[in-house]
This record gives C-alpha cells, sequence and structure tokens, in this order.
C-alpha cells in the first residue's frame, strides 16, 4: 500500500469525512509533507470504493457548496488495521537496530 | 470576492474538460468545492500544479486506466509518434498535385537563358517529381525502400552543369545569373560562401570557394551553386587535356505545393487520435491480465516506440542544420525530417513490434471480473 492511500484511511479512521476535509487530515497526519491535490484524492477514493474499503455516507450543501462524506467501510477498517501492525511490525524491528547500531552510552 | 470566486470555479470546470463527461456529473461538483475550499481568497485562476493535477487524471480517467502513473505519457508518446508519421505520409500524397517538372527543351532554354550561354546537351531532367537513382518508384525498385540506399528517394530536379576551363570570370557569372533573375521576377537569396573542399588543417585563405544561393519564383525553386575558384584550373593528371571540374550547377527542383499544408494538418490530427485511441485501447485490454502477457506487449511495445523514434532523432537535428546553413527557399518534404524513407526499415519493424502487441492485446480474457478490485499500479 502506497502511503497516501494508507494515509486517506487513516484520515478517515475516527469520522467520515468530506474531500477538504481529508486533504487536511491527511496534511496533518503526516506533519504537511503529504500535501494532496483533489485530482488524486478523488482518483484514489474511486480505486478505495471500487476495492470496497470507502463508501458514501452523506450528502451536505454548506453555502452552495456540495459537501460529500466518505466512510470506511468494515473492510476498509480491517485493511487499515493491518497495514498498520504491518508498519509498527517495521518500525519496531528497524528500532531495534538502529539501539543495536547506535548504543546507548553508558 | 464572490465573482472572483465565480472566475475561479470556472477556470477549474474548463480543466475538467480533461476528464469523461461521466466522471464530470459524478464528481465534477465535488472536485471543484474541494479546489475552492483549498484556495486562497485572493486566488483566481488554477495553479500550474493544480491544473497539471486535473489534466493529468483526467486524460488517465479518459484512457480508462485512472490508476496507471504511465498511460498518459505512452499514449501521448504514440500519439505524436503516430501524428508525425500519418502527417508526413499525408503531404507526400499532397505531393500528387505538383506541377510535372519542366520538360528538356523548356530547362534548357531557362538555363540557357540565366547563364548567358547555350546548354543545349548539357541539362538533364528526372522523369518524376520523386525519384530512386533516377528511376521514378514502382513495383520493380520499390524493395529499395527498405534497403540500406532507401535514403537515395529524394526530389527529381532539372539539372545543368558546367565543366572545364571557363572563358567567363566566375564572379562575374555569379553576379550576372543573379541579376539575370531578379529581372525575370525570381526571389533571390543572400549568397552562401563555403569552402570546395573539406580540410580542417589547410590554410582557409587558400582553399577554393564556392557560392551558394537559391531563387524561387511561383513553385520553380532553383538551388545554385558557382566555383569562384581559378578560371583555367590546371588538369588534374599531367598529360590529360579534358577534365570534368564543375564550375557551375544548378538545380531546379518543385517547391511544396500548397495542398500539402492542409494534407499535412488532416494527417497530423488523424495519425495523433488513431496513436491516442489505439494505445488506450491496448492499454486497458492488458490492464489486469496475467503478467506473462503484460510484459510481453510491454517489451513489444517499448521496441516499436524505439524503433519509431530513433530515425526522428536521428534525422531531425541533421535536417535542421542543413536546413540552417544553406539557402531553402522551400522546406525539406516532411518525411526527410522524420529519417523517412532512408530508415523505413526501422519503422516498418517497429510497426511490425506494435502489431503483434495489439494482437497479444486482442487476445480473449478467460472470464471477465465482475468488479473493479485493480490494485494501484
Amino acid at each position: 500500500m502506497r502511503e497516501p492511500t494508507f494515509l486517506i484511511l487513516a484520515a478517515l479512521a475516527d469520522q467520515p469525512r468530506h474531500g477538504y476535509g481529508i486533504i487536511q487530515e491527511v496534511a496533518a497526519l503526516s506533519a504537511n509533507r503529504v500535501t494532496m491535490l483533489p485530482g488524486t484524492l478523488y482518483t484514489a477514493l474511486d480505486r478505495l470504493a471500487a476495492q470496497g474499503l470507502v463508501v458514501r455516507d452523506r450528502e451536505e450543501i454548506a453555502d452552495g457548496r456540495l459537501r460529500r462524506y466518505y466512510r470506511l467501510t468494515s473492510g476498509g477498517l480491517a485493511v487499515l488495521d493491518v497495514e498498520t501492525a504491518r508498519l509498527r511490525s517495521l518500525a519496531t524491528a528497524a528500532e531495534r537496530k538502529l539501539r543495536t547500531a547506535r548504543p546507548r552510552p553508558a | 470576492m464572490s465573482r472572483m470566486r465565480g472566475t475561479l470555479a470556472r477556470r477549474y470546470r474548463r480543466l475538467l474538460l480533461c476528464y469523461p463527461r461521466q466522471y464530470r456529473r459524478a464528481h465534477g461538483e465535488e472536485i471543484v468545492t474541494t479546489f475552492l475550499d483549498l484556495a486562497p481568497s485572493d486566488r483566481t485562476r488554477p495553479t500550474v500544479r493544480e491544473a497539471a493535477n486535473l489534466v493529468r487524471h483526467g486524460l488517465r480517467c479518459r484512457l480508462g486506466r485512472p490508476n496507471s502513473r504511465s498511460v498518459v505519457l505512452w499514449a501521448a508518446l504514440t500519439a505524436i509518434v503516430w501524428g508525425l508519421f500519418t502527417g508526413a505520409f499525408a503531404t507526400r500524397l499532397a505531393w500528387e498535385t505538383a506541377r510535372p517538372l519542366p520538360t528538356n527543351a523548356e530547362a534548357t532554354q531557362l538555363f540557357s537563358g540565366m547563364l548567358g550561354q547555350d546548354v543545349t546537351g548539357k541539362v538533364g531532367v528526372d522523369p518524376a517529381l520523386f525519384v530512386i537513382y533516377g528511376q521514378p518508384l514502382g513495383m520493380r525498385n520499390l524493395h529499395l525502400l527498405f534497403s540500406p540506399d532507401a535514403g537515395e528517394y529524394q526530389q527529381g530536379l532539372a539539372g545543368v552543369s558546367l565543366n572545364g576551363p571557363s572563358n567567363v570570370d566566375h564572379h562575374d557569372l555569379l553576379n550576372s545569373t543573379r541579376a539575370w533573375l531578379r529581372v525575370h521576377g525570381w526571389r533571390v537569396s543572400d549568397v552562401v560562401i563555403r569552402n570546395s573542399v573539406e580540410c580542417t588543417s589547410c590554410d582557409e585563405s587558400t582553399l577554393p570557394k564556392q557560392a551558394l544561393f537559391a531563387a524561387r519564383r511561383g513553385d520553380d525553386v532553383l538551388n545554385l551553386e558557382i566555383s569562384l575558384g581559378n578560371l583555367q584550373p590546371p588538369p588534374p593528371k599531367p598529360g590529360l587535356t579534358t577534365y570534368d571540374q564543375t564550375y557551375a550547377s544548378i538545380d531546379l527542383t518543385r517547391a511544396n505545393p500548397s495542398t500539402v499544408y492542409p494534407f499535412g494538418a488532416a494527417g497530423v490530427l488523424l495519425g495523433t487520435a488513431f496513436g491516442w485511441f489505439t494505445f488506450g485501447w491496448a492499454s486497458r485490454r492488458t490492464d489486469g491480465r496475467a503478467p506473462l502477457l503484460r510484459a510481453v506487449t510491454k517489451v513489444l511495445f517499448g521496441v516499436a516506440i524505439f524503433l519509431w523514434c530513433a530515425p526522428i532523432a536521428l534525422a531531425f537535428p541533421a535536417t535542421l542544420t542543413h536546413h540552417l546553413n544553406e539557402p531553402h527557399p522551400s522546406w525539406h518534404p516532411m518525411w526527410e525530417w522524420l529519417g523517412q524513407p532512408a530508415l523505413a526499415a526501422l519503422f516498418v519493424a517497429g510497426t511490425g513490434a506494435a502489431l503483434l502487441a495489439l494482437a497479444a492485446s486482442a487476445l480473449p480474457r478467460r472470464s471477465e471480473p465482475a468488479t473493479d478490485m485493480r490494485s494501484t499500479t
């Protein structure tokens, strides 16, 4: 799974969000390292919807603008869970290696 | 403020035209809304990054491969190459509307007038507007187009050469010829002086020179070379009394007929569309197929693109340099800029590889997937 896909799933983990909300949350989760544009976001959302990981939640009109909210499906939550565990395991292994390479001063 | 937002929204919607209509109906408004949410209040037009983002994803969507990162690049390359080659082929068709070369008698009269001397018996006229080894292209010599001699396919010409010792000063001949041409309504280019022989280690001032210039009247194009060397050069070998050192030569060819431009433009458009849609079709056909089939089509397509682009990469800079270094009242035919037919064998081999890739793409699927479960490419 690519990092932007993981971040989109993570952004939707706690609550449904519309496009702008997802982009903001992705930026926050990545400490502004990943700035997604709408063309990229909606292509990714289409793909995730086709894979059954994301689904439309509801639509709202705010200030004359269409807000379409998306949420994770149970399958999406499961995939995010697995991917998070995989990344955590990798990070733990890498930390172990780093501790070996740079032992704490006595 | 709201008028500025309206203008910005209109510009985003214009960029959304890169997407297919069905996609715009489904997602257009929410994409524009998200862009507007992201934009600072004083922005009036999309940034370059935003425009590129919409164009890239829109074209991917139009090609039916929204998740492919490279499909637009390869489709565009195929479209450009096919546009150029189809355009070149169309210009060759347009050349069929050009006026034939003058008869030998007409050319003799013209050359005698401009050179101020009778050139009867010295004039040669090719039998067609394009010839290979002096002969029109036909079934008998078609095989030459796919041989190393394919570069001999060139514009036919009416020509004359003056040889041997001359009684006329070459500078006078140059000036009188140019004056005659101007008086008779020809548009005459500036003179380019260059060395008659290549010699990198020689003293430049001692090398014999020749003058080159071109002239055009209607669809007649003249290329003239007049030697500025010794009027009575010594024979190349002691004891020889005759020798064939040329001191003046004139070629008359036809200029591009005006039909070349609409034909070329139509050919480029048709070829571009053909390349774009054919690549898109093949790409969709191979998406999600067996890894072996995808690998085979990718390799075949890569070979095709290389064999199509190599002649262009070789010929275009060389033709451009030649074009800039000598007077050219008329452009060289479009196919020469693409290395055709000198490197036609490469083009044919590339087309063969592309046809094999298309045939592999057309193989029937074992079963159609019920839903789109493509992974990110």
